[in-house]
């Protein structure tokens, strides 16, 4: 459906986007996982054709996305970073307007607006000015108006900026139905939990490079381990960890150790050094690593530096 | 104590970085004092008006009537204009009928016209006119109060001759000389001095008036009480309501002025379009500033980011925010004539058709001087802050506060390349002047002209400016 071939985006020296090639499939719930200034928001901005690249194309189903065509504007939504609403108009004046713009007039331009105030859960409060709302009642306003045109691809910059996890979650659960429907979705975030729980398949950006494309599980057997171990740090665990160290990659942070086995060192292995130093199998927690890890391990830095 | 200086110092170092509050704090209210410091002649060496256009028309062919003239060149308020020029550039001396067009034309507000019968022989007295366009009250008081104190500055020699003309008719040529002779003779007798010079200098109408009072020398007994203090200006300021009535004083029954308000004749309140205009322009300016700022506020919303990816396209972003400022403007200037027609009686229904025409140039120079702003600004707060400074000075230089004739000629020309001079002038020449469609013509225009520019150096801007990524 969309194609990026050679992307980059330069802004003075810096550049925000090198060489960057993506395919997103119809139907897709696609992730853009990178911290701030990776180049997210840039990537989203030449798809939503706000900025033109320095080289390489952008297609949707075939159309270059440089080109203002209506058709190919009207296939695309965008849910800004920001509340992107007019304050001192009600809910339903900003539909109404927004709606306008992509061609709806009378009866339907009505019947979509009554859906998505019901979708944001509005309706009762259709005719209060937006700056009356809480955040997330406008988080929640701001997603639907981009959905009023019923685009076939939907661009989610950070949508849940400082939004409450009561908001966040019936966002979460909006998008995903509305992905079950058909609608392709590219979702940037810097929230790994997002990532996680709404993504088919994830893009690792930084510094303008997507490093790693695929699905969660995918990306992580990228991971020189399966699992991580962690335990609390102190004298009786001291000589295990030094021990350790051999094995694997270990961390100490706000007083719990963790271990990431090399892919060699066995649990088993781990478990009778354990014992050899009298440590009970209770004392150790094993988990998945999650896509933190994956970002660390690919990038050399955290996602919230 | 560390602590309050660390928070001044905090607060400090806001402030300095913060150009919009330094150019409130400096630049703005230096701006305007020195532009009320010209208005008032601070710190000039001759205070008041300059070079401000007056006709002279001599029909005259009395000596004394080109020592007026040239008494009215070394005025320096006046910019004297005597000469006609045609479409070839050739010259002709200016007469009553070229003043007269040309006040109606708002070429010039003032002209004095010296006719024919200056000194006519069968009345002893001074006969003169004065045409004006006094849409200006101050500026016309100012006026009026000049020409006076020129023309009775002159007034004793002009005296002179005209006694000389009335005692020439009743005592014929011989029987005068004899006369003058004789005084010369007494006076030169009882004061000292060469009779032959002083009966040349009665002949030529000089009395010595002027310097015995200039002076401050005593009067001779012999003089006439009444006519030493002709050299003095008037006490009386002149009328100006535009009435042909004579100076109510001892001098208008010696020189006899006729004032000839050629323009506004039927208008009741002549400062009201002034007022109005320059305080609507004033406000509509900093209104159109304001909304072309919220640009701003749209763009750091992501409302920019969102219409973009729609259909909407950059030209729709500037031309309906071009389109919506003319029409609050248009409504604003309206609202604001219709108040004025409450208040003071404006007559705004009567000139509703040519007022809209006049306001809508206005109101789209004004529209695009708020997108320029916008334009070339970096932010909302820097964009507030230059308008503030903008608005100010040109609603000061352009005449929406005070008279531009009250400003030195450097400042007035200033002010004509500011939009608030040309659209006073189009409320002025269609409130005021009463002029139709085709003599409002070339002020439209320029006001257009205006906004065609500064909207295409904006749109220009705009479109390699940030605003809208």
């Amino acid at each position: 459906m969309l194609q990026l071939r050679s992307v980059t985006k330069r802004y003075g020296p810096l550049v925000a986007l090198d060489d960057v090639s993506l395919d997103i499939a119809r139907g897709e719930f696609f992730g853009l996982l990178g911290p701030n200034g990776a180049g997210k928001s840039t990537l989203m901005s030449l798809v939503a054709g706000l900025r033109t690249p320095d080289a390489g194309t952008l297609t949707l189903d075939g159309a270059a996305l440089s080109t203002r065509d209506a058709a190919t504007r009207s296939a695309l939504g965008l849910v800004p970073q920001s509340i992107a609403l007019y304050e001192q108009l009600t809910a339903e004046q900003n539909l109404r307007i927004f709606g306008e713009l992509y061609g709806l007039r009378g009866a339907e331009l009505r019947t979509r607006v009554d859906e998505a105030l019901t979708a944001a859960q509005l309706t009762d409060r259709r005719r209060d000015a937006v700056r009356t709302f809480s955040g997330g009642m406008q988080r929640r306003l701001n997603l639907v108006a981009s959905l009023l045109h019923r685009p076939k691809l939907l661009l989610c910059d950070e949508p849940t900026v400082g939004v409450d996890p009561q908001s966040r979650n019936a966002i979460f659960e909006y998008l995903e139905r509305r992905n079950r429907e058909g609608l392709t979705i590219i979702y940037s975030t810097h929230y790994m939990e997002e990532a996680t729980r709404l993504c088919s398949r994830i893009g690792i950006i930084d510094h303008g490079r997507i490093h790693a494309l695929g699905p969660l599980d995918e990306l992580l057997t990228r991971l020189p381990f399966e699992e991580e171990i962690t335990f609390a740090a102190s004298p009786d665990t001291a000589a295990l960890t030094a021990e350790l160290a051999a094995h694997g990659e270990t961390a100490t942070l706000n007083g719990t150790n963790r271990f990431r086995p090399r892919a060699d060192f066995k649990l088993s292995a781990f478990y009778a050094l354990a014992e050899q130093h009298r440590l009970p199998p209770r004392l150790f927690t094993q988990q998945r690593p999650t896509l933190e890890a994956v970002f660390l391990h690919l990038t050399g830095r955290s996602l919230r530096e | 104590m560390r602590t309050l200086l660390t928070l001044v110092r905090k607060d400090l170092i806001g402030f300095l970085r913060n150009r919009a509050a330094l150019t409130l704090t400096f630049v703005v209210p230096i701006a305007l004092i020195f532009i009320f410091g010209q208005v008032f002649g601070l710190n000039r060496k001759d205070s008041g008006p300059t070079g401000i256009r007056l006709a002279v028309v001599n029909a005259s062919s009395e000596p004394a009537a080109a020592k007026l003239v040239d008494a009215l060149r070394a005025e320096k308020s006046f910019r004297v204009i005597t000469e006609f020029i045609n479409p070839d550039q050739s010259r002709r001396p200016l007469t009553e009928d070229d003043a007269r067009a040309q006040i109606r034309d708002r070429q010039l507000r003032f002209a004095v016209v010296i006719p024919h019968d200056l000194i006519a022989e069968n009345e002893f007295g001074l006969h003169l006119k004065i045409l004006s366009d006094p849409r200006n009250e101050i500026e016309t008081q100012l006026v009026n109060g000049l020409l006076q104190k020129t023309i009775f500055s002159n007034v004793p020699e002009l005296l002179g001759q005209s006694l000389q003309a009335r005692a020439k008719k009743f005592l014929g040529d011989d029987s005068l000389k004899r006369f003058n002779g004789t005084v010369a003779t007494a006076v030169a007798s009882a004061f000292g001095g060469d009779a032959a010079e002083i009966q040349r200098r009665i002949e030529s109408g000089d009395l010595g008036l002027g310097t015995l009072s200039s002076t401050g020398k005593p009067a001779p007994k012999a003089a006439d009480p009444s006519l030493r203090t002709l050299a003095a200006p008037p006490s009386t300021p002149a009328n100006a309501d535009g009435e042909k009535k004579p100076v109510d004083d001892i001098f208008s029954r010696l020189v006899r002025i006729e004032k000839e308000q050629v323009v506004g004749k039927d208008v009741k309140s002549p400062d009201a379009t002034r007022v109005i205009g320059g305080q609507a322009m004033m406000f509509l300016l900093f209104a159109l500033s304001g909304s072309a700022a919220a640009f701003f506020d749209e763009k750091n919303s992501g409302i920019f980011q969102r219409l973009l990816a729609s259909p909407v396209t950059r030209a729709h972003l500037l031309w309906s925010r071009f389109i919506y400022g003319v029409v609050v403007g248009l409504v604003q200037l309206v609202v604001l004539f219709f108040a004025g027609q409450l208040m003071f009686g404006v007559d705004v229904l009567g000139h509703l058709g040519l007022l809209l025409v006049v306001s809508t140039a206005a109101a789209a120079a004004c529209t695009a001087f708020g997108m320029f702003i916008a334009a070339f600004t970096p932010n909302a707060q820097a964009a507030s802050g230059l308008a503030t400074l903008l608005v100010l000075t040109m609603s000061a230089t352009g005449g929406a506060w005070f008279p531009t004739a009250l400003m030195p000629e450097f400042m007035q020309t200033i002010g004509k390349f500011t939009l608030v001079y040309w659209s006073m002038e189009g409320f002025a020449q269609v409130l005021w002047a009463g002029q139709s469609l085709v003599q409002i013509l070339p002020t439209i225009g320029i006001l257009a002209g205006i906004a065609a520019t500064v909207m295409s150096l904006a749109v220009w801007r705009l479109n390699r400016s940030k605003l809208f990524e």
